[in-house]
């Protein structure tokens, strides 16, 4: 059954094989074994070769490098082994790169995935930044010192991760998405330090920028020297020049917040004050008006007033009174005068009938009739009796 | 529109009411024309106000104070 096979995958034919050099050893002495991995595919396998392919002049094979390799599918009867037979070996350059990386970056854009409207706000203080790095790297050094002097009470998840070589991509994209689950985690920094393009390749990954683009969690890239630009800095919601950067934009300044809210503060309560001290003013003054502070100018304006009244009052009335004797005065005296009473103490005496009416003709007077004669002592009761005379 | 509250209890008027009213009883005060009775009543209504102001801003004052003095110093 094994020959069937290696006869069957004998058939297959020559290929052209893509990928990046994981292991490579030259044990053989005849032969050279690698392992040939494809970090988007996720996927490796061995290949062998002749020395003098794997020497070939100007090609340095080295770990981590992308080959492109011409090979047939070859199975080994005797372990039950399948590899590759590469008959030509050729590095692929940096231009290949560089223009592999375009095409990616084209096909991405197009997608949709760099858009700027997809870019989210960093939260403005995280309670624990998510940290993606490698391990011990100055990168995480600068990423998290930085951080801790801004603001100390800041909390770190670092994930430790290849940053280099053909697994670098799917180590990264495993932190990622470890961190984005993490509800706590506010936001993700992918920090690596610089490199050539070869090493910072993974950070162009197309896998691993679908994966930044897809975290829920904000990302913040900070990755390889300032002039380097990978595919992850185009869909990151932040790219930080620098790990350093990173941090700043990450975490803000404790003492500069503080200062911040102080000023503030003071202006605040700078402006309450003056505002009351207006009132107070305005109030003051108010109470100073001669109308308030001074009742008293009211009533006393008042009381001469009263005063003034009073005199004219009783002068008036003074007056009123003399004018009122006066004509009681003249009253009484004419009185006095048309009163009957003078005259009869002058000796007259006034007849009047029984009616009351008065007396004036002999003739009105019938005989036995009964008069009264009033005489200035009092009435006299008579009756008329006529004599000749 | 009078004042319900004596100044110890919580007033019911507004500061700007008060201050208002305050300030047109002045007004009215300084125009003249009135009664002895309306002047004096307006002059107690005037006190009263100003009291309240008074009140209010003694108040005020004493808050400001305690959020300022509430300040660790620095």
């Amino acid at each position: 059954m094994a020959r069937k096979v290696a006869e069957w995958i004998g058939r297959l034919g020559e290929v052209w094989v893509e990928g990046q050099i994981a292991q490579l050893s030259r044990r053989g002495a005849a032969t050279v074994f690698l392992t040939l991995r494809d970090p988007a595919a996720d996927l490796s396998v061995p290949v062998t070769c002749s020395r003098d392919v794997a020497d070939r002049p100007g090609l340095e094979l080295t770990e981590g490098a992308r080959v492109i390799v011409r090979a047939r599918p070859d199975y080994y009867i005797a372990r039950g082994s399948f590899s590759l037979r590469a008959t030509e070996i050729r590095a692929v350059g940096l231009g290949e790169l560089l223009a592999r990386i375009e095409r990616i970056r084209r096909l991405l854009a197009a997608e949709g995935l760099f858009d700027a409207a997809r870019k989210r706000p960093l939260p403005f203080a995280p309670a624990v930044v998510g940290v993606v790095t490698g391990r011990d790297s100055a990168a995480e050094r600068d990423v998290l010192v930085t951080a801790r002097r801004r603001w100390p009470a800041i909390r770190f998840a670092v994930h430790h991760s290849l940053v280099q070589g053909p697994s670098a991509a799917a180590s990264v994209i495993e932190g990622l998405q470890r961190l984005d689950r993490d509800p706590e985690v506010e936001v993700i920094v992918v920090a690596r330090g610089g490199g050539s393009v070869e090493d910072l390749l993974p950070f162009s990954d197309e896998g691993l920028v679908r994966a930044v683009a897809a975290c829920r969690t904000p990302v913040v890239t900070a990755v390889g020297h300032e002039t380097d630009t990978t595919l992850v800095d185009h869909a990151a919601d932040v790219r930080a020049a620098t790990p350093t950067d990173a941090a700043h934009r990450v975490v803000p300044e404790i003492g500069e917040q503080r200062r911040l809210v102080d000023g503030l503060r003071a202006r605040a309560r700078h402006l309450v004050g003056a505002r009351l001290e207006q009132q107070e003013r305005w109030l003051e003054s108010v109470r100073s008006r001669p109308a308030l502070a001074d009742p008293q100018r009211l009533l006393h304006g008042r009381a001469d007033d009263v005063e003034q009244l009073r005199t004219r009052a009783r002068r008036t009335l003074v007056h009123r009174l003399e004018g009122a004797e006066r004509d009681l005065e003249h009253a009484r005296a004419r009185v006095a005068a048309l009163s009957p009473a003078a005259t009869l103490q002058r000796g007259y005496a006034v007849v009047q009938r029984a009616d009351g009416s008065l007396v004036r003709e002999p003739g009105e007077v019938a005989d036995d009739e009964r008069l009264s004669v009033r005489v200035a002592g009092g009435r006299l009761p008579v009756r008329v009796t006529r004599e000749d005379g | 529109m009078t004042v319900s509250a004596k100044p110890d209890e919580q007033p019911t008027t507004t500061y700007e009411q008060a201050r208002e009213e305050l300030a047109d009883v002045v007004r009215r005060l300084e125009a003249g024309g009135l009664t002895l009775e309306e002047s004096l009543a307006l002059w107690e209504r005037g006190e009263q106000l100003a009291e309240l102001c008074q009140h209010w801003l003694d108040r005020a004052r004493e808050r400001l104070a305690a959020a300022t003095s509430g300040d660790q110093p620095e």
